[in-house]
């Protein structure tokens, strides 16, 4: 790479949608309106499992202000797949639009669209069902029981949603042979859901030449477009997906919902535009979870650390439907063969349908389960081993040429780098010898631990991805970025907006960006898998590069020069060596004698491989041995992302994957009634986020230690990384306060009681 | 949102008509912070509204030496803790209006709101029991003064009448050496429903204790008094034997159940560490 002086990559540049966000001018989903607006209503099933044999909507539609009801009888009967991806990638066609069969409590059996959404949601209750109920399949051992009731007649058979994954590498046998200390433990996970800010929205509306405008909240906008063309059986130029702000996603709105064909059926039998908005409950009843997971791990490490040997099983819970569980399994079972190098690795995963809502892709990504197990126990086996926890890390930690999950060598390796600075920054030695009672309380122990995560940028080898970007320079200098990447909140845009203005050479501002139309903005994956920057950042890149020449063409006619001696910085044409002669880029593109105006266009494709972003978590939590109350009390996340591009969104976006992985650490678990399958905190009520009052102290630190040659100047992915260290950091933390290991999260208060019980009465009994 | 019928009476007199004469469905509005929750979330099925907000004289805060403070049924959470009437007079109140939801929802939410949603875990209601607060209604046939002890029927209800419509609440002053703490317990430090919550309202005479109440919260159907424990406490120096014996005593007394929060098991246990602290915490305060 060649020494590059940045002007505005790198730089807290201000938002470009910070004034519309803060004034409350910013346009969602929710806000549009459109004349004739009917809003539309979903029953939901209040039953696990069974089959519908008899639902009477006739009192719903004579209910004055109903314009249509639709039940299974009324919609294609299409099998589709949940989570929408291109056919690269490995998907399960397991739905139907609207189905006579109920598999999970709270999935929709009808749809109402009505003048009002009062008066929708009254003649949902109108609506009779009569069920045949069915044996539920509550929990991953019920479902993987020999005679457990099959939910989908698709699949693999045995309520697997894909054949298991095995991956299998150098000689587990002789590993384990070569080990002087073999470590074997259990795991296990809860039900975190994302709780975006923004419920699922959409908006339908046909018009007269059988065109679908579609307006919905999605990170995804083309798989929409692609998997609703299918199922209603369009061109895909008859289906226009629009996404204009985005209140969060979180890898759950990557998927196609119920709710959205339901809202453009209802639209077309209306013959008017429906909106369908979800209450806070439906975004967990009918949203997308983490995958709870049973993990075992067996790891065999030599005297001085070293690993020889990794056999690990893993089970995802799907829940009802496939959704990204191919994905995740594939993704988080490969993961198991890195972030701590290991040559015999044996790797079996799996996941299964239960009559339960659906999991599907988070933040993560199957990464979270696998991280938290591998982690903990390699505490375990530093203490076992008389080693230092930062030490035995530091001694296994993925190198430069490994064979990465993805199959492909590690490129620049930046987890050591990580954990060295952690070790000074964090001042881990002295804190790990200071004394673990607190003065001021003498129920408190304190507790320090560490945790540490690589991830991806870009979903390959899963999917073989594609960015693109299309970028303008209109005749007055201005210029327009067209992409299809949708902004979730993160501030992707005024990111690729950077890139663009640095690699051109004009100022940030003159830079603006179209996005979120899928009629105009150049086609697009979607934003996921941390690869918005990486990906379309690298396709804007190119794009504005290959302008950039072209614009320095016009601009030589106009100045009688060769191109290649001019040069573009902050948006003025210089020749070089002679600093009198110069023109501003409006010069250079507007009209002059002879010389109309133009504008020019440049499009950016790029097909990635795969980088990886790492990341070390130093935390010190305080366990109240009385109440059993973890604090997080300090927090400093390592973070290499090889190039950062915009610091203050780059420390936010790993601020907030602090804040949820410990919200699903300690406090954050959607409850499934293990006998009936009825959710048992579908709200904010009962379903505890941690808020600014929980939050620790954060010291984010963002190291550019491992460019990556794939990412624009070097840029990797964040987005997923932050929330992955930080739930194994805290649970080793919490055994370096009390004692007490604990291989399941969340771990509630209550469990902490427990475990001290047990600790105390086997100590006990040693006595 | 179901939709329902508004209502906006402007006298006692009137709005307890209404409240009579529309039935089953008809409900108070006040703050609404619950209220329209429940609307919205469909756990409550309302088909009227009655605001009291345009009835006079309930916005009321007073305080005198010798009846201690008085606030009427429109006082919200959040004018109560700005009043100042409760620095060094009821810390526990105070504590518990600190701990009760958001800024925002204090500055809607009504304290008589709160005390008549007759939740178990209500964070106001521990200390207006342990402090001995009347609750003054109004009614047809003349009105009453209800120690709020004995106002709660179980949970979400209470003894009023049907038209019967809370007022104000008394709560007399503290008397000579008095010790006061609201301590409570959740999954988080803010925006949370108390797991349990326990209020203590002491008088200390030269360390000897010589009145003692202490009201458990989410531990029963209805915020109880431990009277028990108060025996133990009374009499004695407050010594760690006695808090010891006291949190025993306090689990005894109480009658939690499981749910997603917590465990009975767990929230008895938590009443036996809140009761210690919370006496403990009193002492301090006053110190």
């Amino acid at each position: 790479m060649t020494k590059h002086e940045f002007r505005i990559v790198g730089k807290s540049v201000k938002r470009q949608d910070v004034i519309e966000k803060i004034t409350g001018e910013g346009r969602y989903t929710g806000d549009y309106h459109l004349p004739g607006l009917l809003s539309g209503k979903i029953k939901r099933a209040e039953i696990a499992h069974a089959r519908i044999r008899r639902i009477d909507v006739s009192r719903a539609l004579a209910y004055p202000g109903v314009k249509a009801v639709l039940t299974h009888h009324d919609v294609p009967r299409v099998l589709h797949y949940g989570s929408p991806h291109p056919r690269s990638a490995s998907c399960t066609m397991d739905q139907y639009i609207l189905d006579d069969r109920v598999r999970f409590w709270g999935e929709g059996i009808a749809a109402v669209a009505a003048v009002s959404e009062e008066i929708a949601d009254e003649a949902l209750d109108l609506i009779e069902v009569e069920y045949e109920p069915l044996p539920a399949v509550l929990d991953i051992d019920a479902a993987q029981a020999p005679d457990a009731p099959l939910i989908h007649d698709v699949g693999p058979g045995g309520n697997l949603v894909i054949p298991p994954v095995h991956i299998e590498r150098g000689d587990v046998e002789k590993g384990f042979a070569e080990a002087d200390l073999i470590l074997e433990g259990e795991f296990s996970g809860g039900r975190p859901v994302p709780t975006y800010m923004e419920p699922n929205v959409c908006i339908a509306d046909w018009d007269g030449s059988n065109k679908l405008t579609f307006w919905t909240s999605t990170q995804t906008s083309f798989m929409v477009r692609g998997a609703l063309a299918e199922v209603l059986g369009l061109p895909l130029n008859k289906v226009r997906v629009l996404v204009d702000h985005m209140g969060g996603g979180f890898g759950a709105k990557q998927d196609l919902f119920q709710h959205e064909f339901l809202c453009a059926l209802l639209a077309k039998k209306c013959r008017r535009p429906v909106k369908m908005e979800f209450t806070r409950r439906e975004t967990f009843l009918a949203g997308r979870s983490r995958h709870p997971f049973r993990l075992w791990l067996r790891q065999g490490f030599r005297k001085d650390g070293t690993l020889t040997a990794r056999e690990m099983k893993i089970v995802y819970e799907s829940g009802a439907y496939g959704s990204h569980s191919p994905g995740v399994t594939n993704v988080g079972t490969a993961s198991a063969t890195s972030l701590y190098r290991c040559e015999n690795v044996r790797l079996d995963g799996r996941a299964v349908y239960t009559n339960t809502p659906i999991a599907g892709a988070y933040r993560g990504y199957g990464v979270v389960q696998t991280y938290f197990a591998i982690d903990i126990q390699m505490d375990e086996a530093a203490e076992k081993l008389g080693i230092d926890p930062a030490g035995i890390r530091l001694r296994n930690a993925v190198r430069e040429g490994d064979i990465a999950p993805s199959g492909h060598p590690v490129v620049g390796y930046g987890l050591e780098a990580c954990i060295r600075h952690g070790i000074r920054a964090f001042d881990w030695a002295g804190k790990r010898a200071a004394d673990r009672h607190d003065p001021a309380n003498p129920a408190i122990r304190k507790g320090w631990g560490i945790g540490c995560e690589m991830h991806g940028s870009s979903a390959y080898p899963g999917i073989k991805e594609q960015g693109n970007a299309i970028v303008r320079m209109n005749e007055d200098g201005s210029v327009t970025l067209l992409t299809g990447a949708a902004g979730l909140g993160t501030g992707a845009h005024t990111a690729l907006a950077q890139i663009v203005a640095e690699e051109l050479g004009v100022p940030f501002e003159t830079v603006s960006v179209v996005h979120g139309d899928t009629d105009v903005v150049p086609w697009d994956i979607g934003a996921f898998a941390s690869h918005t920057t990486y990906l379309v950042g690298s396709a804007a890149k190119m794009a504005a590069a290959e302008l950039r020449q072209r614009v320095l063409a016009r601009a030589a006619e106009k100045l009688q020069e060769k191109p290649g001696h001019l040069e573009m910085v902050e948006g003025v044409i210089l020749v070089q060596g002679q600093p009198d002669r110069s023109i501003t880029v409006a010069e250079a593109m507007g009209p002059s004698r002879g010389i109309p105006a133009e504008h020019l266009v440049a499009s950016g494709s790029y097909m990635p491989t795969k980088s990886y972003s790492f990341a070390a978590h130093f935390v010190e939590v305080a366990v109240d041995t009385e109440t059993g109350i973890i604090e997080c009390r300090k927090v400093m996340p390592v973070h290499d992302v090889g190039r950062v591009i915009h610091p203050v969104a780059a420390q936010g976006q790993i601020e907030g994957g602090i804040q949820q992985g410990i919200g699903h650490t300690l406090t954050e678990d959607y409850v499934i009634d293990r006998t009936t399958g009825r959710s048992l905190n579908a709200g904010l009520v009962d379903y505890k986020m941690p808020l600014s009052m929980d939050m620790p102290d954060i010291e984010t630190v963002i190291l550019e230690a491992a460019p990556d040659p794939g990412g624009p100047w070097g840029a990797k992915g964040v987005g997923e990384d932050p929330i992955i260290a930080i739930g194994p950091a805290i649970a080793n933390a919490v055994y370096d306060a009390i004692g007490v290991r604990f291989h399941h999260y969340p771990i509630t208060p209550e469990d902490v009681l427990n475990g001290l019980r047990r600790k105390a009465a086997e100590s006990s009994a040693r006595d | 949102m179901r939709r329902f019928e508004y209502h906006e009476p402007t006298s006692l007199k009137e709005a307890s008509q209404l409240l009579t004469s529309l039935g089953e469905g008809a409900y108070f509005l006040a703050g609404g912070t619950d209220l329209f929750v429940e609307i919205r979330e469909r756990l409550r099925q309302v088909r009227h509204l009655v605001n009291i907000k345009r009835v006079p004289g309930l916005d009321q805060i007073e305080w005198s030496d010798q009846t201690g403070l008085r606030f009427g049924a429109q006082v919200t959470a959040g004018q109560l803790e700005a009043s100042g009437y409760l620095n060094g007079r009821y810390p526990n109140l105070r504590a518990a209006l600190k701990a009760l939801a958001s800024i925002q929802v204090r500055n809607r939410a009504t304290v008589v709101g709160n005390v008549c949603r007759a939740s178990p875990s209500a964070d106001t209601i521990p200390p207006l029991i342990a402090d001995g607060a009347v609750i003054e209604t109004y009614r047809p046939g003349g009105g009453r003064h209800i120690p709020l002890a004995e106002f709660f029927a179980g949970p979400g209800r209470t003894v009023l009448e049907p038209g019967e419509i809370v007022i104000a609440v008394t709560v007399p002053p503290p008397a000579q050496g008095s010790h006061r703490a609201y301590l409570k317990h959740g999954r988080r430090k803010a925006m949370e429903l108390a797991t349990v919550g326990v209020a203590v309202s002491l008088e200390v005479e030269d360390g000897l204790c010589t009145g003692a109440r202490v009201a458990l919260g989410a531990v029963g159907p209805v915020v109880l008094r431990a009277p028990q424990t108060e025996a133990i406490l009374v009499g004695s120096r407050l010594d760690a034997a006695v808090l010891n014996a006291a949190a025993e005593q306090a689990m005894q007394e109480c009658t939690p159940i499981s749910n997603v929060r917590a465990s009975a098991e767990y929230r008895r246990e938590m009443v036996g560490v809140l009761t210690r602290r919370a006496v403990m915490l009193a002492l301090e305060e006053a110190a």
